[in-house]
C-alpha cells in the first residue's frame, strides 16, 4: 500500500525524465535508425543526429565486430548547455536538451563542447545531387521543413523526436529499429522498462569520465 | 599517413576563428606593452603610440571576423547573455570592456593634452591599469575558450592559455616593432630597437618552451596525441611556424641586437622581416591548433569507437561519360 502511495506521489510530483537504452547485443548495424531519423527530421546532407559507429576488437580468427548507435545523450549535465553564450540550449523539465532556434547565434561552441559529437551546424543546404543541380522537389520540401524547425546556421541536435513523443509516440529511431535494440522510456520511474533493463543488465554509459551523466545507456554482451 | 592517425577532426572552426584569436591576441599584447611603456617612460614614447594605434583596430577587425563566422550574425548581440557559465559570453564582456578602454586611452593619448595635467595623468594611469587587466584577460581568454571545449581533448589543457598569452605578447611586441619601423624616425629607433630586439628574443624563447611543453603534455594521452601527431606532420606548422615563425625571427632579433650593440645603428629591413615572420607565425599557430583538433575516442566495455576522418570527395557526375 505504501509503495503504491509513493508511486502516485512520484507520478504527480516528479516529471518524466526521458532516457534510452540501446541493446548492443541486438544491434547489427543496419543504419535503419540513421535513415529513420533523417526521414523524420528532414536533416540536411551531412547531418546525422542518429549515427552508427563500427569497431573491431581482436584479430582473425577471433575478431569481433560491434556496432554502436550514437545520438544526443540528453545529458543530465550537458556541456553544450554550459558553454552556450546566449541561452539557446536549454534543458526541459523532462530532461530533454533542446535548442531554441531564435536564440542561437551559430557560434558553434556547443559543437566543440559536446564530447559525443552530437551537434551539427550547416552553413547552407547543399543538394544531394552532383554538378550543381537544383534541389529536387523533395529536397525543397525538406529544406522548408528544416528551416521552420531548426534553420541554417543554427547548431542543431537530436531532441528524441519531441514532436512525436508529445503525441505519445516513440522517437523515429526507436520505431524503425528492426531488431528492437532501442528502448525509450522514463528514466526516473524505477518500474519503467528502461530502468529495469539498466538495473538488471548493468547498463553502461559511453565514456563516463566525461562527467556529463548521459541518459542513453548501453547493454553490452558479457 | 600512419593508419592510426586518422581520427575525425573538428571542421566547424576554421580560419575566420583563427584570425579572430590572432587579432585578439595582437591587440591584447600590443596594448599591454604600450601601457607598461607609458608607465616606465616619463615622456610619451613611440612604442606607446604605436601600441595604442594597433590595439583598438586589431580588436575591432578581429570582432568582425568572429561575427562573420557566426551562423546567424544578426543575433551576435545575444553573445553575452550567460557569463556565468560560457567563456564566449565572458569573453564578449572582457573584449567589450577592453575595446572601450583601449579606444578611450588612444583618444586621450593622441588627441588631447589631458596627460599634461596631474589629474589627467592619473586618469590615464587608471585607464591604463584597467586596460592592462582586460588586455591580459583578452589574451588568456582566447586560450581558455579552447581549453573549455570538452569535445576536443587536444585543447583541454591548462597549458593552452599559457601558450596563447605568451604568443599574444610575442605578436603584440612584433606588431609594435613593425609599426615603429614603418612610421618612426630611423635615427631615434636605435636604442629602442636594441632593447626591444632582446625582449623579443626572450619572448620567442619563452614561446618555444611553452609550445614544447604543450606538445609534450599532449603526447602523454592517446586522444590529444592524435592531434599532436597531426600538427607535427603539417608542413605549415613545422616549416611555417617553428622555422619561419619562431627560429628565423629569433635569429634576426639576436642579429639585430648584436648589430646595434656593435655599430650603434639599426637595420630596419631586419626588424620588418623578423616582425612580419613573427606575426605570420602567431596566425599559423592558432590555425594549426584549431584545425588539428580531433574528436575523442568513444569507448564502452573494452571496445573503442574512433570517429574516422574521411576527406570530402567530389560528388560523382550523373550520366556523364569519362573524358575521351
Amino acid at each position: 500500500m505504501e509503495k503504491v502511495a509513493e508511486k502516485i506521489i512520484r507520478s504527480e510530483s516528479v516529471m518524466s525524465q526521458y532516457g534510452m537504452v540501446i541493446d548492443l547485443k541486438r544491434c547489427y548495424g543496419c543504419y535503419a535508425c540513421s535513415m529513420a531519423c533523417k526521414t523524420a527530421n528532414h536533416t540536411p546532407p551531412g547531418v546525422f543526429w542518429a549515427r552508427v559507429l563500427m569497431s573491431e576488437v581482436g584479430t582473425y580468427p577471433n575478431a569481433v565486430r560491434q556496432a554502436l548507435p550514437v545520438l544526443c545523450m540528453q545529458c543530465e549535465e550537458p556541456s553544450c548547455m554550459e558553454v552556450c553564450p546566449t541561452g539557446a540550449t536549454q534543458k526541459r523539465d523532462d530532461g530533454i536538451v533542446i535548442v531554441e532556434k531564435d536564440k542561437c547565434m551559430g557560434c558553434k561552441y556547443c559543437i566543440m563542447a559536446c564530447p559525443y559529437g552530437a551537434r551539427y551546424s550547416v552553413e547552407k543546404w547543399e543538394s544531394y545531387f552532383p554538378d550543381g543541380l537544383p534541389l529536387s522537389p523533395l529536397e525543397e520540401f525538406q529544406k522548408k521543413v528544416w528551416e521552420e524547425k531548426s534553420g541554417v546556421g543554427v547548431a542543431t541536435k537530436c531532441d528524441f523526436c519531441l514532436d512525436k513523443i508529445s503525441e505519445g509516440k516513440k522517437p523515429a529511431c526507436v520505431e524503425a529499429c528492426p531488431a528492437k535494440a532501442r528502448i525509450f522510456g522514463d528514466h526516473s520511474d524505477p518500474d519503467s522498462e528502461i530502468s529495469i533493463l539498466i538495473k538488471k543488465e548493468r547498463g553502461q554509459v559511453l565514456n563516463p569520465e566525461f562527467g556529463n551523466k548521459p541518459k542513453v545507456y548501453y547493454l553490452f554482451p558479457r | 599517413m600512419d593508419p592510426k592517425v586518422n581520427g575525425q577532426l573538428q571542421h566547424d572552426w576554421g580560419w575566420l576563428i583563427a584570425v579572430y584569436l590572432f587579432l585578439g591576441g595582437v591587440g591584447g599584447g600590443a596594448y599591454t606593452i604600450a601601457a607598461i611603456n607609458s608607465f616606465t617612460d616619463a615622456s610619451p614614447v613611440l612604442s606607446t603610440t604605436v601600441g595604442l594605434w594597433i590595439a583598438f583596430p586589431a580588436l575591432l577587425v578581429g570582432t568582425v571576423f568572429l561575427i562573420a563566422d557566426l551562423g546567424s550574425p544578426t543575433r551576435a548581440f545575444l553573445a553575452g547573455m550567460k557569463p556565468g557559465t560560457s567563456w564566449i559570453a565572458r569573453g564578449t564582456w572582457i573584449i567589450s570592456a577592453f575595446m572601450v578602454l583601449s579606444f578611450v586611452h588612444l583618444i586621450l593619448h593622441q588627441y588631447t593634452n589631458v596627460g599634461e595635467t596631474s589629474g589627467g595623468a592619473t586618469l590615464i594611469n587608471v585607464i591604463a591599469v584597467a586596460g592592462i587587466i582586460f588586455a591580459i584577460g583578452t589574451m588568456a581568454y582566447t586560450g581558455i575558450l579552447l581549453g573549455a571545449s570538452k569535445g576536443i581533448p587536444f585543447w583541454r589543457s591548462g597549458i593552452v592559455p599559457v601558450v596563447f598569452v605568451v604568443s599574444a605578447t610575442v605578436t603584440g611586441h612584433f606588431a609594435i616593432m613593425l609599426g615603429m619601423a614603418l612610421f618612426g624616425d630611423t635615427a631615434g629607433l636605435v636604442m629602442p630597437f636594441k632593447t626591444m630586439a632582446l625582449e623579443a628574443a626572450g619572448l620567442v624563447v619563452l614561446e618555444v618552451l611553452a609550445i614544447l611543453f604543450f606538445l609534450q603534455a599532449a603526447f602523454r594521452q592517446p586522444d590529444p596525441r592524435e592531434s599532436a601527431e597531426r600538427i607535427l606532420r603539417k608542413r605549415m606548422f613545422v616549416i611555417g611556424y617553428f622555422l619561419f615563425g619562431l627560429a628565423v625571427p629569433l635569429g634576426l632579433m639576436l642579429f639585430l641586437y648584436s648589430i646595434t650593440l656593435e655599430t650603434g645603428s639599426t637595420k630596419i629591413p631586419v626588424v620588418i622581416t623578423g616582425a612580419i615572420l613573427g606575426l605570420i607565425g602567431g596566425l599559423i599557430l592558432r590555425q594549426a591548433v584549431l584545425i588539428c583538433g580531433a574528436l575523442p575516442t568513444l569507448n564502452i566495455a573494452g571496445f573503442e569507437f574512433r570517429r574516422i576522418h574521411r576527406p570530402k570527395e567530389p560528388k560523382p557526375g550523373i550520366g556523364m561519360l569519362p573524358p575521351q
